[in-house]
């Protein structure tokens, strides 16, 4: 079947020298990638914003253009690059891959799809099958995201096909948070509403650029409050919402207007 | 009574007059711009040839920095009564024209404009330096003490202002604090102005307090006024003015690179050539149109020989006698060590510095109850920034507050770490 393919002929010009340059490319493009994949996210944590996210998303991108390139290169230091060379040696390839590792080759090629259909970024807050987190790194077969709580996920690119895939800031530096105040009934909703506006305007961490809403909702239990907001930076979430929620309840019940005493999921 | 009636944009104390804010832009060099620049200096360059004698005689690079003495000759501080002046005559032309009806005019600035210090000299007629405008006598509205209110002690605050014969704020930002009970004060002005409560007025506002309050009640519209931006030609023409001494000295100011003008600002009628840097307009896009951030960085970047001090006192006793050699010399400003942000990955230093752009300087009480930054933490921080020359501390009433020099750094790095910026 190999002589069909025309895979002894490709490779029958193989010699020693070529197969060590090839090595020394494949060697020094690995170290490329390497570098370039420890020194940016260094780089990237010490700025803020906008140029931090461009740095991160640049990664997953270099990556590629580094493998394609090695590709281009040390092809045709082995083997001749003639019409029917190219088309054994690939089809060979696509065989291998079709059947010994299937999921992989999807995980690939959704890998390749997510680079230019970016449905994340590293730097991203994303949630993919109720685990939510920071994209840290875009490898080749999965993503790694980082959970609040210090957790690394790994999530094979291939979710792209069947699963929700949530961003929050989608490459941008806007995320909206969310601040959720469960009070009693019969009190001013106006001025509660007002209250709570000026509790996301005075927070240090508010993006005040950016629509501020306090939406509220009548539940059989109370009322129900959600404060919206965004911080300057998503990194800041847990710290905004946190400090939203602290500052919130003080001045309401400095207000006199007491907090649902019931668990919510009781009713 | 200081009275003038000439054309207000032609004031070198307020060099392009007021102006509404929507019209204010950038000073920038556009790519056209710069290249029709470039071609025209060369060409300048080509015909004109620099003497042996107008060429820098020695390395100017080594030389000290000015000294107080003089820093008080060369670049001076403005005076903020003309400036107040040259306010005063603007609003009234604007009024007269009909490009300004409103009883109450705000005048919006970036910080270190010197319009704080210009409106506070609107003071009561007798005072030294005080404005009247049209005959009028303005009083000026001083912040309270505790800036803690509720919307009702509020009311009853204004009420007890008398806001009825004209009046003046000279900084809003010192009327409130980032807090929620330091609203209610600007909340309930700004009402009363709304509804036209108040007789004649004009409120000074920093940018960075302007912008927040713009978003806090995005329906308020006031149609604010600004000082033009000041772009290369003005700022010539302010620093030959500030260095001029009311125009008893013309003084030259020359490049230490390669010998180039910066000052006196070339005249259509000059009949002598002379090769002319692009320094001030380089300055007046670093400053972004800032004067009092345009009047340190040029500060800085002056040079003069420990014996010109001799030099310069003569000079002053032979008015409009102009010698060949320069009075003194202009680091470029690819040259120039400006301050430089401290490294953090935290953002509590950016809370630090919003948190006094915003309220125009703040004590160590207020800046903790705005950022919810410790004291403790926050004199680790402030102490940090002050050894890079991005912060100061006045010492007679311990506010801090961002330095001139330093402004650039901090507008920066702030916009950099997404915090909400100023329109400047």
């Amino acid at each position: 079947m190999i002589d069909d393919l025309g895979i002894k002929d490709a490779f029958a010009s193989i010699t020693g020298q070529a197969l060590l340059q090839a090595l020394l490319v494949v060697l020094i493009a690995s170290l490329i990638i390497m570098v370039i994949q420890k020194v940016f996210p260094r780089v990237a944590e010490k700025l803020g914003g906008k140029p931090r996210l461009y740095l991160l998303a640049s990664v997953p991108l270099l990556r590629l253009l580094i493998i394609l390139s090695t590709i281009v290169i040390v092809v045709p230091i082995l083997v001749e690059p003639s019409f029917e060379n190219m088309v054994a040696i690939f089809g060979a390839l696509a065989l291998a891959l079709g059947f010994a590792f299937k999921d992989y080759a999807n995980s690939l090629i959704a890998g390749i799809v997510t680079l230019y259909e970016m449905p994340y970024r590293p730097g991203d807050w994303i949630e993919v099958d109720g685990q939510y987190g920071q994209v840290r790194a875009i490898g080749t077969r999965a993503a790694e995201i980082v959970t609040p709580d210090d957790t690394v996920v790994v999530i094979p690119h291939n979710k792209l096909w069947n699963s929700l895939i949530a961003n929050g800031n989608n490459g941008t530096d806007n995320l909206m948070c969310v601040a959720d105040f469960h009070l009693e009934a019969n009190h001013d909703v106006g001025r509660v509403r007002e209250l709570l506006r000026d509790v996301a305007f005075t927070s240090p961490r508010t993006k005040t650029w950016l629509p501020v809403l306090v939406i509220v909702f009548n539940k059989p239990w109370g009322m129900h409050y959600r404060l919206k907001a965004y911080p300057f930076d998503p990194k800041e979430q847990f710290q905004f919402i946190s400090e939203l929620t602290a500052r919130g309840s003080a001045e309401l019940a400095r207000q006199g207007v007491k907090f649902v005493s019931v668990p919510v999921a009781a009713n | 009574m200081k009275d003038k009636t000439s054309e207000n944009m032609d004031d070198p104390c307020l060099p392009g007059g007021l102006v509404p804010l929507e019209q204010w832009v950038l000073p920038q060099t556009s790519v056209r711009r710069s290249l029709k620049d470039a071609i025209r200096h060369a060409l300048e360059q080509l015909r004109v040839g620099v003497s042996q004698a107008e060429e820098p005689f020695e390395s100017m690079d080594e030389l000290p920095e000015l000294s107080a003495a003089q820093k008080r000759r060369l670049a001076p501080e403005p005076d903020y009564a003309d400036q107040a002046a040259a306010i005063a005559c603007g609003l009234e032309d604007a009024r007269k024209d009909g490009s300004l009806t409103r009883e109450v005019v705000c005048l919006v600035a970036p910080p270190f404009s010197g319009i704080q210090q210009a409106l506070a000299c609107f003071s009561e007629p007798g005072q030294s330096g005080s404005v009247e405008s049209g005959g009028e006598e303005w009083r000026i509205v001083l912040p309270p003490d505790a800036l803690s209110f509720d919307d009702q002690e509020a009311c009853e605050w204004w009420d007890r202002q008398d806001l009825s014969r004209p009046w003046v704020i000279p900084e809003l930002a010192d009327f409130w604090l980032r807090c929620l009970s330091g609203l209610a004060l600007v909340k309930e002005l700004f009402r009363r102005i709304a509804n036209g409560d108040t007789g004649r007025g004009i409120v000074g506002c920093s940018s960075w307090c302007w912008r927040y309050w713009g978003q806090y009640l995005e329906n308020a519209q006031m149609s604010p006024w600004t000082p033009a931006p000041m772009d290369a030609e003005r700022l010539g023409v302010w620093f030959a003015r500030l260095a001029s001494d009311n125009g008893k000295r013309v003084v030259t100011a020359r490049m230490t690179s390669d010998g180039e003008y910066v000052l006196p600002l070339a005249k259509p009628d000059d009949t002598e050539k002379r090769k002319y840097s692009t320094f001030l307009r380089d300055l007046a896009a670093m400053a972004r149109g800032n004067p009092g951030v345009a009047l340190a960085i040029w500060q800085r970047s002056l040079r003069a020989r420990p014996d010109d001090d001799a030099k310069l006192e003569e000079a002053d006793e032979k008015p409009k006698k102009q010698s060949g050699a320069a009075d003194c010399w202009v680091v470029p400003l690819a040259r120039l060590s400006l301050p430089a942000m401290p490294q953090s990955k935290e953002s509590v230093t950016g809370f630090v510095l919003h948190g006094l752009l915003l309220h125009n300087g703040l004590d160590m009480d207020s800046l903790e109850t705005v950022t919810g930054v410790s004291v403790y933490e926050l004199s680790l921080v402030l102490s940090r920034l002050k050894r890079a020359d991005l912060v100061a501390c006045d010492q007679s009433n311990k506010r801090w507050s961002v330095t001139p020099i330093g402004y650039p750094t901090v507008r920066r790095h702030l916009q950099s770490w997404g915090f909400p910026l100023d329109q400047f």
